[in-house]
């Protein structure tokens, strides 16, 4: 049915619209609740005062795949949009079909690699193209906790993975579910992608999900982390089956459970119900001797087109977006933190001031990387077999080593 | 007089194929050019977007290697061989019992009808709900004391392949039924009087003569059935999201996911291709078989 949506929505885009005298451009994207929208009104807000119409077309929906298809076929029909909404390599594999600008005079004058940390161009440049401006930066491996919970059971925020099957075994003890969560491959991902870099460390990390090196993918390394997983099963209740993030969330918000691993878009839950963090809640980074930053980002990339006007809002967009001030107003309502690294947090909760130092940190340290459940680490070919791998270890009742070798032959396959 | 006689008859003759031609091209660009281009785009090495590279068999191997690819092809013959079954099972079922001249039958007929008016999307929804051991069924029976019930086929990545099943039944039985029932009503009553007077039993009556003389009425409902089995992408989509993990995965879901979010654009038209050699495998032969005994019959 939402295909269906999808494609009548493509279908009634293509009807051409009368030029705006300043110049507009029509961005495709697949934000559609209500902060989403929010968020972006600050970017439209900022391009109008400049003089250019923004056309909104915003196809939600299945992540974003049903945008992308709605992009297929606008650019199958020689009608692309202005600009789109990448996410993962999407961006990049357009660019390598040389259907996107190349916005690098722009990155160069303002100087928009210098203030990105250097994990995420391989995510917005294609060769020497520049291709794409990050609005936002996500972090994947936060864990939400409710904090009288953990005061009531006498339990602190833990330090280490096994210190949390700990905690939670007490909190479950107490009849409170210490995991909230739903059987999704993806939040099942979360918690496999943190595990991978937090218990073998972010060479590890480095090694399997991003190099897909075939030793280490098989190593006794990747036991370790199916071993875990299958600890954390064990704190997670029956009734997670299609259990939607937004739910488990509210769990933990209403003490039904204890924790949640989330990205730091759970946090809008939290704050929407007046909880102020540390307390009334606790985020903390899921455990590791070293503290990684998973991070996945928005970005918006602009497509070749021939009109001159919509060439001007291109580039009117694209600085709108690389906009220091445009960055910390669109993130204080989205929940995210800036992508880029020099814009001031003062204003923002403590959940994102603590995200923001620890991503400094993780920068330095190299801990900063893709979170491959939302396709910044191995392409979506590599990154689908992670996820089917690890979901079907989780809700069933396979063995590490044999998840292990299913692993490594599907990455194999998939090759 | 003549001259318009013949103008119109010409026109007569042409009209109806100026008529069918639209849609018959529709049909052949929409359907069969497009199931030409999937089997193209299945031996080439298509990822994100279709190239034209001949790679050979290459994407069949890769499709059969891949697990999820077994578990969505146990899967459909699972739930369609016991959906066809059981619909089709119950659906006669309740033609006949409906059939025996009971009072409020156009009620109960709307009621067991009604269904099908739902989109599977929820039917979906409302099963999931319904078989949630912690919402559901298992909920209220413990809740009224039976504390050991356990109804959790749902969370197992075993048993939850059978909960579509029981959600499609659900819908699809009462559908069976009223084809079902027209055709009953369809049967001369003089047959069924002569067999009486000859001495047979109802279930006899059933078993050798009506259900027999039903098979133009089993054929319409195997053929819209497996049809339907062959498409529940969005109940499956609603009910179980392909979960618990990858348990309840089909191949439509199979497809839609390789094609769209995994850049395996290849893979996907190589499992397209395959479900549609599968539905050939049972539907040509079956049509063929019960057209030949009609033309003979």
């Amino acid at each position: 049915m939402s295909r269906f949506i999808a494609t009548a929505l493509a279908a009634t885009m293509l009807v051409p619209v009368a030029a705006h005298a300043e110049g507009q451009i029509e961005v495709l994207h697949h934000w559609v609740s209500q902060s989403e929208v929010d968020a972006l009104n600050v970017i439209r807000k900022e391009l109008e005062a400049k003089g250019f119409e923004w056309k909104d077309s915003a196809v939600g929906g299945m992540s974003g795949a049903n945008a992308q298809q709605a992009l297929r076929s606008r650019l199958t029909a020689g009608n692309p949009p202005g600009a789109m909404q990448f996410l993962g390599w999407e961006g990049v594999q357009w660019a390598e079909q040389g259907v996107v600008r190349d916005l690098n005079d722009l990155a160069t004058a303002g100087g928009w690699r210098e203030a990105l940390a250097p994990q995420l161009l391989p995510f917005v440049t294609s060769g020497e193209a520049f291709i794409a401006a990050p609005i936002n930066m996500h972090r994947q491996n936060w864990v939400w906790a409710n904090r009288k919970l953990f005061d009531d059971a006498g339990v602190a925020v833990p330090k280490t993975w096994a210190e949390l099957i700990e905690t939670g075994k007490t909190l479950k003890e107490k009849g409170i579910v210490p995991v909230a969560m739903g059987d999704e491959p993806w939040q099942i991902g979360i918690i496999f992608d943190a595990l991978l870099s937090d218990i073998n460390g972010p060479e590890f990390y480095q090694k399997t999900a991003i190099d897909l090196d075939p030793e280490a993918l098989g190593s006794p390394e990747m036991v370790k982390v199916f071993d875990m997983l299958r600890e954390v099963r064990g704190l997670v209740d029956d009734n997670f089956v299609g259990r939607d993030w937004a739910v488990a969330t509210g769990m933990v918000i209403n003490g039904e459970a204890a924790m949640q691993f989330m990205g730091d878009w759970a946090k809008g839950e939290f704050l929407a119900k007046g909880l102020k963090p540390n307390q009334d809640f606790y985020c903390f980074a899921t455990p590791g001797a070293v503290t990684s930053f998973q991070y996945l980002i928005d970005s918006f990339g602009m497509f070749t087109v021939s009109d001159e006007t919509v060439q001007k809002a291109q580039v009117a967009l694209a600085e709108t977006i690389m906009d220091p001030k445009v960055q910390k107003g669109f993130n204080l309502i989205k929940g995210s933190i800036p992508a880029r690294n020099d814009v001031s947090v003062d204003d923002f909760d403590d959940c994102a001031k603590l995200g923001y130092q620890e991503r400094a940190a993780a920068i330095e340290k190299g801990s900063m990387q893709g979170a491959i459940t939302h396709g910044f680490a191995a392409k979506p070919e590599f990154a689908s077999v992670f996820s089917d791998v690890a979901a079907q270890f989780f809700v069933g009742k396979m063995s590490s080593e044999d998840a292990v070798k299913m692993l490594v032959s599907g990455i194999d396959n998939a090759r | 007089m003549s001259a318009s006689t013949r103008m119109s008859s010409r026109l007569a003759g042409w009209l109806p194929r100026i008529v069918v031609a639209p849609s018959l091209l529709v049909v052949i660009v929409t359907v069969y050019l497009f199931i030409l281009w999937t089997g193209v785009i299945s031996v080439t090495s298509s990822k994100f977007v279709p190239t034209y590279d001949f790679v050979g068999l290459e994407q069949y191997v890769r499709l059969w290697a891949t697990p999820r690819w077994h578990t969505a092809v146990a899967n459909l013959f699972i739930f369609s061989a016991l959906f066809l079954a059981l619909s089709t099972g119950l659906g006669l079922l309740m033609a006949i019992l409906l059939d025996q001249n009971i009072r409020a039958e156009g009620a109960l007929r709307a009621i067991y009808l009604y269904p099908m008016a739902l989109s599977f999307i929820v039917t979906g929804t409302a099963w999931k709900w319904i078989m949630n051991p912690g919402l559901g069924v298992q909920k209220v029976v413990n809740d009224l004391g039976w504390t050991d019930f356990r109804f959790d086929w749902i969370t197992n990545p075993d048993t939850a392949i059978y909960t579509v099943v029981v959600a499609g039944v659900w819908q699809s039985s009462g559908f069976a039924m009223a084809i079902f029932l027209a055709g009953l009503r369809g049967i001369d009553n003089s047959v069924i009087k002569a067999a009486q007077i000859e001495g047979a039993s109802l279930p006899l009556i059933y078993r050798q003569i009506i259900i027999p003389m039903l098979r133009p009425a089993m054929l319409s409902v195997i053929v819209l059935l497996s049809y339907i089995a062959i498409k529940s992408f969005d109940l499956v989509l609603a009910l179980t999201n392909g979960g618990p993990g990858t348990a309840t995965e089909l191949p439509s879901t199979f497809m839609f996911s390789a094609t769209f979010r995994r850049n395996q654009m290849g893979v996907g038209a190589a499992s397209a291709v395959m479900m549609l050699m599968t539905v050939a495998a049972i539907i040509v032969p079956y049509l063929y078989s019960e057209l030949r005994s009609e033309n003979n019959g």
